[in-house]
């Protein structure tokens, strides 16, 4: 942001530029928060009108007859919200857990010098290059597949595609984790009478942990908002994940569209990831940054 | 405790040309204090992790307590690895480092706490037993990394530079307390350094590497006064020994070295000690006299014949002993070895050492008598003590003997 002020001499000069360059980051970051949070603001406060009200024409008299009745009607009406934020974060959480523990081990084998085979490299770029592959290329023959299994219409088998399309990022990022740790602290460990798989869980973890938060939390997001997939291989209604849950709110399914119930549910759906980004933030800044550096 | 006993060990990188580690035999008994010393990179390093077990062993075989261990993983050699920038668990106490290895090796809860805390006693960390690795002081972390070893009483310890990252004033401190501990704990040890004077003060033995070969292993005054070749001679010692080209005339029985023009008579027992130095009588060879082995004046005891003229350049008056640099009129000795050992001591003294070849000057260091006044640009007489001389093939750089 400095770079936008006028340079300028001497100290009464730096101190001008200073208070300036804080006035223009302060009124720019202002705007593009504003920006950024006016359609989430705007979805949280409709969430609590009533439905008339949504569908009119915004007015100051809307907002003095506020409602949980959106919530309440979700909850313990026919639609049961609940059931579906269950089913998202088990099939989330699941993803989550399956992918950090594959990327990890995977990132162990593949970031320590020590473990390096003829071919490691190519193995690692062969994984990168399934990042390229876009799955809905793909969905016929993963339909096929899942269907072979006798994994359609099963968590399990949305949990196994999920983990599938987070692990390539999820080893890349442990990967470099792994190969930011000096590898003296494993060499002591083994030199301690520590075995590889506990020198792993009791030294190499704790420090590759903001990898191990970043790879979850991708892995969460992109579960939990994953739309296509769950749709193809959940046909049960009772098993839905949340995203296809409320699209069946939209079209209609249990009756007339309710804008309300609608926005209401979005809203329920964006807590955990706002509440998961917040908390793991500090990890998930280092994970990639750590990433970065060494990579 | 244990001996250990490399026999023939070779260590091949692959795709490297030379291999790190040579032929290398080396018996250290049980308790004993072995210092592995020489420039960065010869190899003292790579042999110590292949006696963890943290580099395979290419050729050769390796003993622990007398059982071949070529194979054995590091968890299965029961020695402990200090390494130099220590190596602590982060995210550990130090109590929970310490005990690291005792809960591995599963004993009991009451059993570990007491070692941990015996431990930690006699290296005064009891304070700091709570503490995470990075609330320590340099030296802290340093005694934590020793009580991690200490603690598990392991058969050996195998210690890679442990003082290197220590400031100099706390190295020395550490180095004599160090050298205690293991002797009262008569724990076999292995210590890496590249620091001569660390390996002159604390090992019962030194092996000096070179290039991956053993140069020579001995106890520290053996190196000192019997240094089976010119690079041997140069590394130990400090100053380091001056070296200067000669010749060698016979006189009857009596043997006379030239140095700079001024005729030396070599101690006839020196050459008795030496009986293929006859044979150098008309052929070149290099000299080498340690500082010490000068003395200002001839008073008393010097023979004639045992005297160099000297103009002094320089005078360090260091209080104990006072050095006195001259320089002799002939050319430097710059062999492989002198290049080899100043590029190990960094850059400026390489380009010092090019610079003194360049200008074919000469300049030795005598360390004499504090009390004797000596002042810059005096020319003084300075007596050699002939029978302390070092002879070497100036082909080969091995002693004549």
């Amino acid at each position: 942001m400095t770079s936008v002020a006028a340079p300028a001499g001497g100290a009464q000069g730096k101190q001008a530029r200073s208070r300036s360059s804080t006035i223009i980051y302060v009124s720019t970051g202002t705007v593009l928060s504003i920006l950024f949070l006016l359609p989430l603001v705007w979805a949280v406060l409709r969430s609590f009108m009533q439905p008339s009200d949504i569908t009119a024409a915004p007015s100051a008299r809307a907002f003095g007859h506020l409602t949980v009745a959106n919530y309440s009607g979700l909850i313990t009406g026919s639609i049961h919200i609940l059931r579906y934020v269950g089913n998202s974060v088990l099939v989330a959480g699941g993803t989550a857990v399956l992918t950090a523990v594959l990327a990890t081990l995977a990132g162990y084998g593949l970031g320590r010098t020590r473990f390096r085979f003829r071919g490691s490299n190519v193995v690692f770029a062969l994984i990168l290059v399934t990042l390229m592959v876009p799955f809905q290329a793909i969905l016929t023959p993963l339909f096929l597949e899942l269907s072979f299994l006798h994994l359609l219409d099963n968590w399990l088998g949305l949990i196994l595609f999920y983990s599938t399309f987070n692990l390539p990022f999820g080893v890349f990022v442990m990967r470099n984790s792994f190969m930011a740790a000096p590898s003296e602290l494993e060499e002591a460990a083994y030199c301690e009478g520590a075995k590889v798989l506990t020198t792993l869980r009791t030294v190499l973890l704790p420090l590759v942990m903001p990898g191990v938060a970043t790879t979850m939390l991708y892995a969460f997001l992109f579960a939990w908002t994953e739309f296509l997939g769950a749709l193809t291989f959940i046909t049960s209604i009772n098993r839905l994940t949340l995203p296809v849950a409320l699209l069946n709110v939209e079209t209609g399914t249990f009756g007339q569209v309710n804008y309300g119930f609608l926005i209401a549910g979005a809203v329920i759906a964006m807590v955990p990831c706002a509440v998961l980004y917040v908390a793991l933030q500090r990890f998930y800044v280092t994970g990639i940054t750590a990433g970065g550096v060494k990579g | 405790m244990a001996d250990i006993e490399l026999s023939h060990v070779d260590k091949v990188y692959e795709g490297a040309e030379a291999p790190a580690v040579r032929d290398l035999s080396l018996k250290i008994a049980d308790g004993e204090f072995m210092v592995l010393v020489g420039p960065s990179g010869c190899g003292k390093t790579t042999a110590l992790r292949m006696v963890a077990g943290l580099e395979d062993i290419t050729e050769g075989e390796l003993r622990i307590g007398g059982r071949v261990v070529n194979d054995v993983p590091p968890q299965g050699r029961n020695i402990s690895f200090v390494f130099q920038n220590y190596a602590l668990f982060p995210h550990m106490t130090v109590y929970d480092n310490m005990a690291f290895g005792l809960k591995l090796a599963k004993v009991d809860k009451a059993t570990r706490d007491k070692r941990v805390r015996e431990t930690a006693r006699m290296l005064g960390l009891d304070e700091y037993l709570n503490r995470k690795p990075r609330a320590l002081s340099g030296g802290q972390r340093q005694r934590v990394a020793m009580g991690r070893a200490i603690v598990r009483e392991p058969q050996a310890y195998l210690m890679d530079e442990p003082l290197s990252n220590l400031d100099a004033k706390l190295r020395v401190s550490m180095r004599a307390e160090l050298a205690r501990l293991q002797r009262d704990l008569n724990v076999t040890t292995i210590y890496v350094t590249h620091d001569q004077t660390e390996a002159m003060t604390m090992g019962d033995r030194i092996a000096i590497i070179r290039r991956g070969q053993l140069q020579q292993a001995g106890a520290p005054t053996e190196l000192f006064y019997k240094p089976k070749n010119l690079f041997v001679a140069e590394f130990i010692g400090s100053p380091s020994i001056n070296l200067v080209e000669s010749s060698l005339r016979a006189d009857g029985d009596s043997l006379y070295a030239d140095v700079a023009g001024q005729p030396l008579l070599i101690d006839p027992e020196a050459l008795s000690e030496r009986p293929a130095l006859r044979g150098y009588a008309g052929k070149r060879l290099i000299i080498g006299i340690r500082p010490q082995d000068f003395e200002v004046g001839v008073a008393g005891t010097r023979r004639r014949g045992c005297q160099v003229e000297a103009k002094v350049e320089l005078v360090e008056a260091l209080g104990t002993e006072t050095n006195v640099h001259f320089c002799v009129n002939a050319p430097p000795v710059i062999t492989d070895e002198v290049l080899e050992l100043a590029a190990d001591l960094g850059k400026d003294e390489a380009t010092r050492v090019e610079r003194k070849a360049r200008a074919g000057r000469n300049e030795f260091i005598a360390r004499v008598d504090p009390k004797t006044q000596v002042r810059n640009g005096d020319t003084i007489t300075l007596a050699v003590d002939t029978a302390q001389m070092h002879f070497f093939d100036p082909e080969t750089g091995q002693a004549i003997r």
